[in-house]
């Protein structure tokens, strides 16, 4: 085998990023869509539940009936949008999507209360499951601390008790945002790693110009490795720009060692440009490489924990996701910057993101100089 | 009888570049026209103009009776064209490409038939009617090309650089399709850089930086130069041009072909000395003879007496 | 206009996109996909959450606590630490999401009629996990609470709150997503599909012929909608079908309203599939200028799976120009809410507005190039 030669290598790497940088709309799409991105899903990837839209109906209208309403909107998980006498109003404001809880107070609420019975609706929009669960949980808690309270000071129920106190580590304000910003940033990444090197070879041979490369004296290690540096570097700059957004912007605090995170990410870019490569092999043109990689891309997200917990996923498709390079490196990302952690508890992530991006690069360059002669 | 294109000043910018600044012709029905110039003297804008796909940024064009400007869907139905890239679907075969146009120009039932038949024979693809035109060699994905411009008989016939990259021979039966068309009637508007195609045309258009610098029959062309052509034959035509091109009777001096064209002021001073020069620069003198000019010594004087050197 | 044009053009588009083994892949197989993958894989539903206990009290009353948190079926106790240092390092390696810390007062504390105090440390890095947890841990210690003081004794709470979840009355987010997913579904063919299908012309110069020939703009763009169209009504009538035969999602409404509703949508987002494509002229940028204008919004700001009424006030002025947003509305109200025209007719207006915009902008951005 012959090694590399440096000059050749630069001459392609040139080429590479003038192609790359020579026009604004593809710089555009370098540089301006992952921050656009990011922007996007930093403010739309958002699971919390505050000021929940909600529709009262007080048929009581007495002291007590305002002060449970009271109890519910002291908490700033509720807010009271709309307020009627008449059940068919709560009907059309959930038909509506106006409203995504319904109170229902009933008549004599003061009166049972006081002889202690009485009980009060809770109407959910359940088409929408997700803030439904939680909002529900929220409105438990708030009835049932209210009864307590009244049962005590009825002297029905005995002091004493215990008190939950819970204190959410890492993210004590319980802000999905938080969460959600640095796995936006793994996602990105892998998106422009995919997309600019798997367009990088096909555009060639759509173009023709790849015949022209085969021809000459560069050997095929040295055409991979000229599509994929710059790809690298883009990758890099991209990661640090949207991770600094996600800092200064965002309020994402990074607890742990920056540097770990850059091993990580050299890791992860690289099993990109393996996956992109791999992708150019099996595409003859961009069209084909880019649903290619969409159709990768899709799962690969779906699959990563990204919004959806791992844990909650049936054992099959738990397994799958150890497969997912985008999985691993989520994990690494939200732990290097909300829990501080390091290599000491991440190492199994980072051979596993080092044994995927091997695997794949192996693979990619044993079809590779196939791919060129067909 | 209407002419069958009608060009009055027609210019078009592209930002502060004049791609065709002021040109006006007249192209006669059943005419073969030829249009010739360098790359990107303004030839491809000039037909792109002429078949509606790009609006003249001035002037008028008049095509099959119809204004280009005002009727473009009427003069769409009565033009062929064919572009310089082969543009028809790779991915459909050769069948579905000829349908696929009699769709767009209302050519179908019997009459798409036997058109269809008519290109298959035509373009020698008859026992490759259902591959994929992608795999198609290009002599026969050119001849496709212009079996899918002619499919609705159009009275015009647009063909922009239509031979480039093919070889001599397909170059030669292309020929002999386009005047077949001329001799039924249609009008044939070729654009080519080939000088030999040029002499197949019945009248010539030249074309340099954007300007119309001549236009005529190809014998009255080469009549247009007067000036005397010496060829000369010698051992290095590049020091031979050098030393005879700042020599007050030499014109122009050019390489050409295995020889050296030369444009004199007076044939027998020239004759008496252009040897002498040679001699006194080492250069031996083979042969030194008058010869009529060709079309490009045509194109090149021309392009001498505007006072400029052409691009491409 | 020309039938005969229209048709060749939409003839031609079939027979390429038959030859294209991805498309076709990606325009029957990844709604399939997607389904799976959102109807068995994934889920909000949070069951058995890991959990670790640090019992300093060692008493039959914080067994009895510890108990009722591993019976509840929402939590499974997978370690007992031994001193509180050992909490840190279970949550930071996301061994466990709750780590409940009983003290060693606590049975004292209890009996005594002082109250007790027990802590319960939160994972709250998954925000969204972590507050499903904290409201279930809340539930179980004042359920145990409640019991422990009354001794034996039959405590009835004043007031309780009875939920009733309509449309989705076992709170399964399969039956939130399915119809969500649909108009994602949509949108991917929307733009994936159509933003190469005008760039690929122009890039391999057939643009150019079908330019010279008669054929206008308005049977382009329609000779292109039609396949995209068909394909589109196709995925929607599979989706349905695995949704409602395979998951179970429940269909209140009427068909044949879905249907001119989905028609709409398909209309407008496949319009601004076409005028990207033709306006960028490169496979490369529309294809990324699809995804932005049309993919990311249909699947984050359409309501789909995050609320938008949660979203900074930016996002949600935003969602009202993204098409997916009515068309979710849609989805959701006629499958789940089984809601009629009465209550969807903002929406199926704003569809239309967007249908004939959509139409405007894609035979619009040929006027320079066609008739």
């Amino acid at each position: 085998m012959t090694l590399p030669s440096p000059m050749r290598i630069r001459e392609m790497v040139r080429k590479e990023f003038r192609q790359l940088f020579r026009d604004p709309r593809t710089r555009a799409v370098i540089f301006v869509a992952p921050v656009i991105q990011l922007l996007m899903f930093g403010y739309a990837v958002n699971t919390d539940i505050r000021s929940t839209a909600t529709f009262l109906i007080d048929h009581d209208r007495t002291l007590e009936s305002r002060e449970l309403v009271d109890a519910f909107r002291a908490t700033g998980y509720f807010e009271v949008v709309k307020r009627s006498e008449r059940p068919l109003d709560l009907v059309r404001a959930l038909d509506h999507g106006d409203a995504l809880v319904g109170i229902e107070i009933p008549k004599g609420f003061a009166r049972d209360l006081a002889a202690g019975g009485t009980s009060i609706q809770l109407i959910l929009d359940g088409a929408e499951s997700n803030s439904a669960t939680v909002a529900q949980g929220y409105a438990q808690r708030i009835v049932q601390r209210f009864a307590l309270e009244r049962a005590r000071q009825r002297g029905a129920l005995p002091s004493g008790g215990i008190e939950l106190r819970t204190r959410a580590w890492y993210n004590p304000n319980l802000e999905s945002r938080v969460y959600n910003v640095p796995a936006v940033v793994g996602v990105i990444i892998m998106l422009m790693c995919l997309l600019l090197t798997s367009l990088a070879v096909v555009r060639e041979r759509e173009f023709g110009t790849l015949d022209q490369l085969v021809v000459s004296p560069l050997t095929h290690q040295e055409l991979m490795l000229s599509k994929t540096l710059p790809v690298a570097v883009v990758g890099v700059i991209d990661l640090t720009a949207i991770a600094l957004i996600a800092v200064f912007w965002f309020d994402i605090p990074i607890r742990g060692f920056p540097p770990t995170l850059f091993l990580a990410a050299l890791l992860y870019i690289l099993s990109g440009l393996a996956v992109g490569l791999l992708i150019s092999t099996i595409s003859r043109t961009q069209q084909e490489a880019f649903m290619s990689m969409f159709l990768f891309l899709q799962p690969a997200i779906i699959l990563s924990g990204f919004f959806y917990p791992i844990e909650s996923m049936p054992t099959v498709f738990r397994w799958v996701t150890l497969l997912n390079p985008v999985r691993h490196f989520l994990e690494i990302i939200r732990a290097v910057f909300l829990k501080g952690e390091g290599l000491a508890t991440l190492w199994p992530q980072y051979v596993a993101l080092a044994v995927i991006a091997v695997a794949v690069l192996r693979l990619a360059v044993a079809r590779f100089p196939k791919s060129i002669a067909a | 009888m209407p002419d069958a294109v009608s060009v009055r000043s027609l210019t078009r910018t592209f930002g502060d570049f004049v791609a065709v600044d002021r040109v006006s012709f007249d192209v006669a029905e059943g005419e073969i026209f030829g249009f010739l110039g360098p790359n990107g003297a303004g030839k491809t804008t000039t037909i792109k103009m002429l078949t509606g796909l790009l609006r003249p940024t001035d002037g008028q064009a008049i095509v099959a009776g119809h204004d280009v400007a005002r009727e473009v869907a009427v003069v769409k139905r009565n033009l062929g064209y064919m572009s310089q890239q082969f543009s028809l679907y790779a991915d459909l075969t050769v069948e579905e490409n000829i349908r696929l146009f009699g769709g767009l120009y209302g050519v179908t039932g019997a009459r798409l038939t036997a058109r269809r038949d008519w290109i298959l024979e035509m373009a020698g693809l008859s026992h490759h009617r259902t591959r994929v035109t992608g795999e198609l060699s290009l002599g026969w994905k050119q001849r496709l090309a212009l079996g899918c411009a002619v499919l609705h008989e159009p009275p015009i016939l647009f063909l922009d650089e239509p031979t480039s990259g093919v070889d001599p021979v397909s170059r030669r039966n292309f020929w002999d399709l386009i005047y077949e068309f001329a001799e039924a009637g249609t009008t044939v508007f070729v654009s080519t850089h080939y000088m030999e195609e040029a002499e197949y045309c019945h009248r010539l258009a030249l074309m340099n930086r954007a300007r119309l610098i001549a236009l005529d029959r190809p014998d009255r062309l080469r009549e247009a130069v007067q000036e005397p052509l010496l060829e000369l034959r010698t051992d290095n035509r590049a020091r031979a041009v050098e030393a005879l091109r700042e020599h007050p009777v030499v014109l122009e001096a050019a390489m050409f072909g295995q020889a050296v064209h030369l444009l004199v002021r007076d044939r027998d001073r020239a004759m008496d000395e252009v040897p002498r020069v040679l001699r006194s620069a080492g250069l031996a003198c083979e042969a030194l003879e008058m010869i009529p000019p060709s079309l490009e010594d045509v194109f090149v004087a021309l392009v001498r007496r505007e006072g400029g050197a052409p691009v491409g | 206009m020309s039938l005969t044009r229209l048709l060749a053009i939409s003839r031609k588009e079939l027979l390429q996109l038959r030859r294209d083994a991805r498309s076709l892949y990606l325009a029957f197989i990844l709604p399939l996909v997607l389904l799976v993958l959102f109807g068995y894989a994934i889920s909000f539903d949070i069951r058995s959450i890991r959990m670790a206990v640090l019992d300093q009290s060692r008493t039959p009353e914080s067994r009895e606590l510890i108990e009722s948190f591993a019976g509840s079926g929402y939590f499974s106790v997978v370690e007992h630490l031994e001193t509180p240092a050992e909490a840190d390092r279970a949550l930071g390696s996301s061994a466990v999401r709750l780590v409940l810390i009983v003290p060693p007062t606590f049975a004292a504390d209890l009996a005594s009629g002082r109250g007790a105090v027990v802590q319960a440390l939160l994972d709250g890095a998954d925000a969204n996990s972590a507050t499903i947890a904290q409201n279930y841990a809340e539930a179980i210690v004042s359920g145990y609470s409640t019991r422990a003081v009354a001794r034996g004794r039959r405590v009835t709470l004043p007031v309780t709150a009875e939920s009733r979840v309509w449309y989705n009355e076992t709170l399964e987010s399969r039956n939130m997503i399915v119809p969500g997913l649909i108009a994602v579904i949509m949108s991917i063919i929307a733009a994936m599909l159509t933003a190469l299908t005008i760039a690929r012309e122009w890039e391999r110069g057939t643009m150019e012929q079908l330019a010279a020939t008669p054929v206008h703009r308005l049977e382009i763009v329609i000779g292109k909608l039609v396949p995209y169209v068909a394909i589109g009504l196709f995925d929607v009538a599979l989706a349905l079908l695995v949704g409602v035969v395979l998951f179970g999602v429940p269909f209140r409404g009427n068909l044949l309203l879905l249907g001119l509703l989905s028609l709409l949508f398909l209309i407008g987002s496949l319009g601004l599939g076409i005028f990207i494509s033709a306006a960028v002229k490169s496979q490369v940028l529309a294809t990324q200028v699809a995804m932005l204008a049309t993919f990311l919004p249909a699947l984050l700001l359409s309501g789909f799976i995050f609320t938008l009424a949660t979203m900074p006030i930016v996002l949600q002025g935003l969602s009202y120009v993204v098409s997916a947003r009515y068309y979710v509305a849609v989805t959701k109200g006629i499958l789940l809410k089984g809601v009629g025209a009465s209550v969807l007719w903002e929406d199926a207006l704003a569809m239309v507005v967007f249908a004939v915009a959509g139409l405007a902008m894609a035979i619009g951005v040929f006027r320079k190039e066609l008739a």
